[in-house]
């Protein structure tokens, strides 16, 4: 299973973002080989609709969790729709802190967008 | 003749120029383009004889069709349609309804529905004066569409006044577009000069003439007149910031029907872009 972290940064021991779509990385970490790896994400650049752009992206990676700060509605439809569980983390932990955090069932799952959409 | 106001920055007298322009012509017709913010209505307090709504299509997916091949996603520059797992997603008000999706999908699975978008409505002011203004639904992504159905509208108008939206993005493109002339309405703060660099720039790529007004214009400093000198563009007037002025804008009123020295510059204007029949 493949597991996104929104990452502000290119390794495990950089902190988590504080945006889901406009995170300048994507972590992900297999759970079959146990390791990290990294992308840009494109979506941040995005004028609109940066949410369902980091979903596809997300989609096009096989990821099936994305920890994420928070989502609005259009990130959680196009998660939805991309058959992708979310998951909160809190802000200012490490990738490798909110991934323990996962698996640890410490972090709620989000069914709802937790910020209200722009659009 | 089609004759543009526009600023770049919010606040330095495109809606005032524009009104008491439109009040000091015999003849003539003033569309306020500004859809997200209108306000030329408030001053010139016609009353609306004709409500037109405006409508955008965005896509609708027939997934019997669809095969999910993504080359509509691919196309879309606003992420407005999002081909996922196993349907395609539609963010409505992301679309721009440039009809893309459609020319590229292989399967003809998708067609378009109609929303609203916007209003525009028309007012007679007095004889052979009209006034139309659009207004764009809160939360909409564009108005650039109920601005070309305003100049649409108005097309075959003689004289033609269009005050534009601030700033130099895809609505202020699409309100100067089709201009003979465009008035630059300018003040001389720093942000006023910064702003106007970028409608100078605006208006070079798109080559139409124009010129400037510069408001306030005993306020701030002198740079914006340097600049004017240095880059060979014409000061069509200056005028002055008094106390007396912001307190008849503050008040909903037109200048022209309080000030004889505004209206004196208002004729010069005129006189300068349209010639002395007009003035």
């Amino acid at each position: 299973m493949k597991i996104a972290i929104c990452a502000s940064d290119n390794n495990p021991e950089s902190l988590v973002a504080d945006r889901f779509a406009r995170a300048d990385y994507f972590a992900v970490y297999n759970s079959e080989d146990l390791q990290f790896s990294f992308f840009d994400n494109p979506a941040k650049k995005e004028g609109s609709g940066a949410g369902g752009k980091a979903a596809k992206i997300l989609g096009d990676l096989d990821i099936e969790v994305v920890l994420v700060p928070e989502l609005g509605p259009k990130a959680i439809d196009a998660l939805n729709a991309f058959e992708i569980k979310s998951f909160q983390y809190k802000q200012g932990e490490t990738v490798r802190a909110a991934l323990y955090s996962y698996f640890e069932k410490k972090l709620p799952e989000m069914l709802d967008a937790s910020v209200k959409g722009k659009h | 003749m089609k004759i543009a106001i526009l600023s770049g920055k919010g606040g330095t007298g495109k809606t005032t120029l524009s009104v008491n322009l439109f009040s000091c012509l015999k003849k003539a017709t003033l569309i306020d383009t500004d859809v997200e913010e209108p306000n030329s209505h408030l001053f010139l307090k016609g009353t609306t004889y004709h409500d037109e709504i405006v409508y955008k299509k965005y896509p609708v997916v027939n997934h019997d069709l669809c095969t999910l091949c993504g080359k509509c996603g691919d196309f879309c520059n606003f992420n407005a349609i999002i081909p996922a797992k196993k349907k395609v997603l539609v963010f409505d008000d992301l679309c721009h309804d440039c009809g893309g999706c459609r020319l590229v999908c292989p399967t003809n699975a998708i067609s378009y529905k109609d929303k609203k978008i916007g209003n525009i409505y028309y007012q007679s002011i007095e004889e052979n004066k009209q006034f139309l203004y659009g207004k764009l639904t809160v939360g909409e992504i564009s108005g650039v569409k109920i601005i070309e159905h305003l100049k649409n509208i108005t097309k075959k108008e003689e004289i033609l006044l269009i005050d534009s939206p601030p700033g130099t993005s895809c609505s202020t493109v699409a309100a100067i577009e089709g201009a003979d002339y465009c008035i630059i309405a300018a003040e001389p703060t720093p942000f006023g000069l910064s702003d106007m660099r970028m409608v100078v720039e605006l208006l070079r790529e798109e080559k139409v003439n124009y010129g400037v007004v510069v408001n306030k214009s005993n306020l701030g400093n002198n740079d914006i007149y340097e600049y004017l000198e240095k880059e060979g563009i014409e000061l069509l007037e200056s005028i002055e910031f008094r106390e007396e002025f912001a307190r008849i804008i503050a008040r909903g009123e037109l200048l022209v029907d309080h000030s004889d020295y505004v209206k004196d510059k208002m004729k010069n204007i005129i006189k300068k872009v349209l010639g002395d029949t007009y003035a």
